[in-house]
């Protein structure tokens, strides 16, 4: 049996420096984590630059691409925080944006998908979270912890529905990055085993007459990561929205 | 004579079938096209709802650990080792539900954000 060969499906994950470098003792290799952020910037920069730079009024592809990029994440910063939100426009769709082409480009075969790393997407939740911290205390002050207390509660419940509150507040980071990353390697690694699948089935002898049926699951689960990975982007954006939305009207 | 005017005739009918002929492979392109439509509306909506899914189970095992980590390093703090991680980890649960419930509770909510948070 093929069991022996072990076709390792966390292998895909691993972050391996590609050029070592230090600064003052502090680890900055360049890894292939590091290229491919460098290749999603790169991707996202060339979309918006090339596609707006026609500016013809029948949008070729780019161009419907990069508008299209802009309409759907305006719609949904205005819908969800209304106008007022759209100053925090550029940060959600910077989000957005890298979150969805992180995705995307992990799905091509031997690429390295960024946002399978909980660092990375605890990195963004963090800058999330922090960016609602930050701008509702400097714009309420105190009133932003009126978020924690909601009104017409009895006072023998406060102390308890406060705690809840809290706590319900410091999960957020963590469900909104633990989601992200969740997602991105479950997928992966399902695609890997089905791989493995078809391998060790034709490797095995008669069983291999029926390899094709985990090549079709693939086909099948390849068309179900794509949306994966476009819903995971959507959700990780209106949820951004929903929690600035929080910083620009606290106490509900 | 006869002859032309047999002709109009027969290009009448030849014509007439051709219409039909392709008046049914437009129906039958129709169909084809409804059909993937129906698969890919399918589809997504599958999508739609793993991923809400996932939201409600993410949402409440996230309340959860905070509260176990929470009381755990209040334990580690005060020196009263089970306490605090039993009784933070019952809020934990109890904040992992009322994020369950926000999620649940937004689409008929009075903030007007319509099925928006539920996605």
């Amino acid at each position: 049996m093929a069991t022996g060969t072990a076709i390792d499906p966390i292998h895909q994950f691993i972050v391996a420096p590609l050029a070592q470098i230090r600064i003052g003792g502090v680890d900055a290799h360049f890894t292939n984590a590091s290229l491919f952020m460098v290749i999603v910037l790169l991707a996202i920069t060339f979309l918006m630059i090339v596609g707006t730079a026609q500016k013809s009024l029948v949008p070729g592809r780019l161009q419907a691409a990069a508008e299209m990029a802009y309409e759907f994440v305006a719609s949904t910063v205005r819908g969800t925080t209304g106008t007022e939100g759209m100053k925090f426009f550029p940060l959600v769709f910077s989000l957005f944006m890298f979150v969805l082409f992180s995705n995307l480009i992990g799905l091509i075969p031997y690429t390295f998908t960024v946002t399978s790393q909980i660092v990375v997407t605890f990195a963004l939740a963090a800058l999330v979270i922090l960016t609602v911290i930050i701008y509702g205390v400097a714009r309420h002050g105190m009133h932003f912890l009126h978020l924690f207390v909601p009104s017409g509660v009895s006072p023998a419940l406060l102390p308890f529905i406060v705690l809840i509150e809290v706590i319900s507040f410091v999960s957020r980071p963590i469900s909104l990055s633990v989601r992200l990353f969740a997602n991105m390697l479950a997928g992966h690694i399902t695609l890997k085993v089905f791989g493995a699948f078809v391998a060790m089935l034709l490797g095995s002898g008669a069983a291999a007459i029926i390899a094709p049926l985990p090549l079709a699951g693939i086909v099948a689960l390849t068309a179900f990561e794509l949306l994966v990975a476009f819903l995971q982007a959507y959700v990780f954006a209106i949820l951004t929205c929903v929690y600035l939305n929080d910083a620009l009207h606290p106490g509900h | 004579m006869a002859n032309e005017d047999k002709k109009p005739g027969n290009e009448d009918q030849a014509m007439q079938a051709r219409l039909e002929a392709l008046s049914a492979a437009l129906d039958r392109k129709q169909q084809d096209r409804d059909g993937t439509a129906v698969t890919e509306e399918a589809n997504r909506k599958t999508g739609r709802a793993v991923s809400l899914g996932f939201r409600v189970l993410s949402e409440f095992v996230a309340g959860i650990v905070v509260g176990a980590l929470l009381g755990w390093q209040f334990d580690a703090w005060l020196g009263t080792k089970p306490i605090f991680l039993i009784i933070m980890l019952m809020f934990g649960t109890a904040a992992g539900f009322w994020n369950v419930y926000r999620i649940a509770a937004a689409p008929t909510g009075s903030r007007g954000r319509g099925n928006r948070r539920s996605e």
